[in-house]
């Protein structure tokens, strides 16, 4: 049975009045959570993974030994790294192709982790909407370019002592010893 | 004056009152998005025009160019006929509504703030009312879909249920001011805000106003078109220009229950206070007006909706003995005082 003062609040609607009171406080504060998405950019928070990009040493040179780890740790498949040696410095390798899907990345940053030498980077790049989807298979230059925009302090780039640099150049004299097809050593 | 420049004056009021619903119907529904989105802390429309205020007309402009689609089974006629079954009567009941107080003159030529003052203004927007059930009983049906003819059969009952308590609440005023011409009743309430009917009659305000609701569709009555049970319910298969017709006679339904709620409850253009007549009459009627819209679409940002037999258990068990009890007791002191 209805007691009195509930007879009252029935009759006064005062649940919803309860309820019109809430939002027109809401309405009243003004507090928008809305972010104006393409005039207003969100502030991403550090560690944040989007592009892989590539880094460069201090010295502008950049820090990939093309050891195709990344390609092994890549859950996607797809990174694509054809190394070379380097002619200036024999013994020291470098990417001479390296291709990253950008169709195909999912963004979970093993190949970052993988890095023997901290080449590669989650940038903050998040806007890879494009018309035409081959310039989302990015080359090394790309990655670099990339890479400078988001990631303006550089390392130093390690010095190799004078024992190794002379070997370097015997070997640059020399030539590299090379496999060939039928030798067993 | 001549019958010449007196059909021109008509045509000119007609004009000026279809002009300014219309315009009121697009920024209402402008309205609508912004106060909801503030009650739920967002923005709303901010693209089209500073602050969004161009939307309307971004969104007149897709419907008007979206295709036409009629579903097969459909009977053609009374699908393109119910649109503006609905609309027309939407529109034709401001034709009683006094605007203002003071009739613009331009030499001899009077122009009047109403189309026509009607001895029967109320007695008429309620038929038209009704009338524009029928456009979304028909149209449900002629769409050859389950959830349009669902909701046309619930907007049929609910329709015709709630305007019975309707047209009983609306007795009270009519009792008092002794007129059912819009313009008499007005009249009849000047004087100060403590001549309005609402202030002797609350219980027929607060059952008008939920009936004004319930038949105009609106949360928390908006059964017909329950979208999460119904699709959109009686214009689920309607597409373009058509939906739009039912969305503009939603929103112009809207209005007119509003201008009637504030011409029989709440004193039409009379001013609060006899110190405050300095103010046009027409600004105070519109002030009243937007308020009651604005109510309508703060109820909606708060109260969920009702099942169906809530509803129907409401009006018929608490609306309509409720209305007849505030005829009767009404009548009575009226007798009584006089």
């Amino acid at each position: 049975m209805l007691t009195g003062k509930k007879l009252f609040q029935t009759i006064i609607f005062s649940e919803i009045l309860q309820g019109l009171k809430l939002t027109l406080k809401h309405m009243l504060k003004g507090n928008v959570i809305t972010e104006q998405y393409p005039h207003e950019k969100p502030q991403l928070p550090d560690g944040w993974r989007g592009a892989i990009v590539h880094l460069r040493y201090d010295d502008g040179t950049e820090k990939c030994v093309g050891c195709a780890l990344c390609e092994a740790a890549c859950p996607s498949h797809c990174i694509t790294v054809i190394s070379a040696e380097r002619p200036d410095l024999p013994q020291k390798r470098i990417a001479e192709t390296y291709i990253l899907d950008m169709t195909k990345c999912v963004f979970c940053g093993f190949c970052v982790q993988a890095c023997p030498v901290n080449a590669l980077a989650s940038s903050k790049e998040y806007e890879l909407a494009t018309r035409d989807k081959r310039e989302l298979v990015m080359t090394k230059d790309t990655m670099l370019t990339l890479g400078d925009k988001y990631f303006p302090v550089r390392e130093k780039r390690p010095v190799y002592s004078d024992a190794r640099m002379d070997l370097f150049e015997a070997l640059k004299a020399t030539g590299f010893p090379k496999a060939e097809k039928g030798h067993d050593s | 004056m001549d019958i010449g420049i007196q059909i021109l004056v008509i045509v000119f009021q007609i004009a000026v009152v279809l002009g300014g619903v219309l315009t009121h119907i697009a920024y209402l529904t402008l309205a609508e998005r912004k106060i909801l989105s503030d009650m739920q802390d967002r923005l709303g429309p901010m693209e089209v025009g500073p602050h969004g205020l161009l939307q309307p007309l971004a969104d007149g402009l897709k419907l008007f160019f979206k295709e036409d689609i009629i579903p097969a089974g459909a009977n053609k006629f009374i699908f393109s006929a119910a649109p503006i079954l609905v609309l027309v009567p939407a529109l034709i009941g401001f034709a009683v509504v006094p605007f203002g107080r003071d009739s613009l003159f331009l030499g001899d030529i009077e122009i009047t703030p109403y189309i026509a003052d009607i001895n029967i203004g109320i007695l008429y927007v309620l038929a038209f009312a009704s009338i524009g059930a029928y456009g979304i009983l028909l149209g449900g049906w002629a769409s050859n879909s389950k959830y349009a003819l669902l909701g046309g059969l619930r907007s049929a009952a609910q329709c015709i249920s709630y305007e019975l308590p309707l047209g009983l609440a609306l007795v009270g005023p009519i009792l008092l001011s002794e007129s059912l011409s819009m313009k008499a009743m007005t009249e009849a309430q000047g004087g100060g805000f403590w001549h309005w009917f609402i202030v002797v009659q609350p219980v027929a305000f607060v059952i008008y106003m939920i009936c004004a609701i319930a038949e105009t569709n609106r949360l928390p009555f908006d059964l017909p078109e329950a979208e999460s049970e119904l699709v959109a319910g009686f214009f689920t298969e309607y597409s373009g220009m058509r939906f739009s017709l039912f969305f503009l006679a939603e929103y112009g339904n809207m209005i007119l229950v509003s201008c009637i709620a504030v011409v029989a409850f709440l004193g039409g253009w009379q001013a609060p206070f006899s110190f405050l007549e300095f103010i046009p009459p027409i600004i105070w009627f519109l002030a009243k007006v937007y308020f009651l819209l604005f109510f309508y679409i703060w109820l909606r940002a708060t109260v969920p909706r009702l099942r169906f037999d809530q509803l129907m258990a409401f009006c018929w068990k608490v609306m309509l003995p409720l209305a007849l009890v505030n005829v009767l007791v009404t009548s009575i002191v009226k007798y009584i005082v006089s």
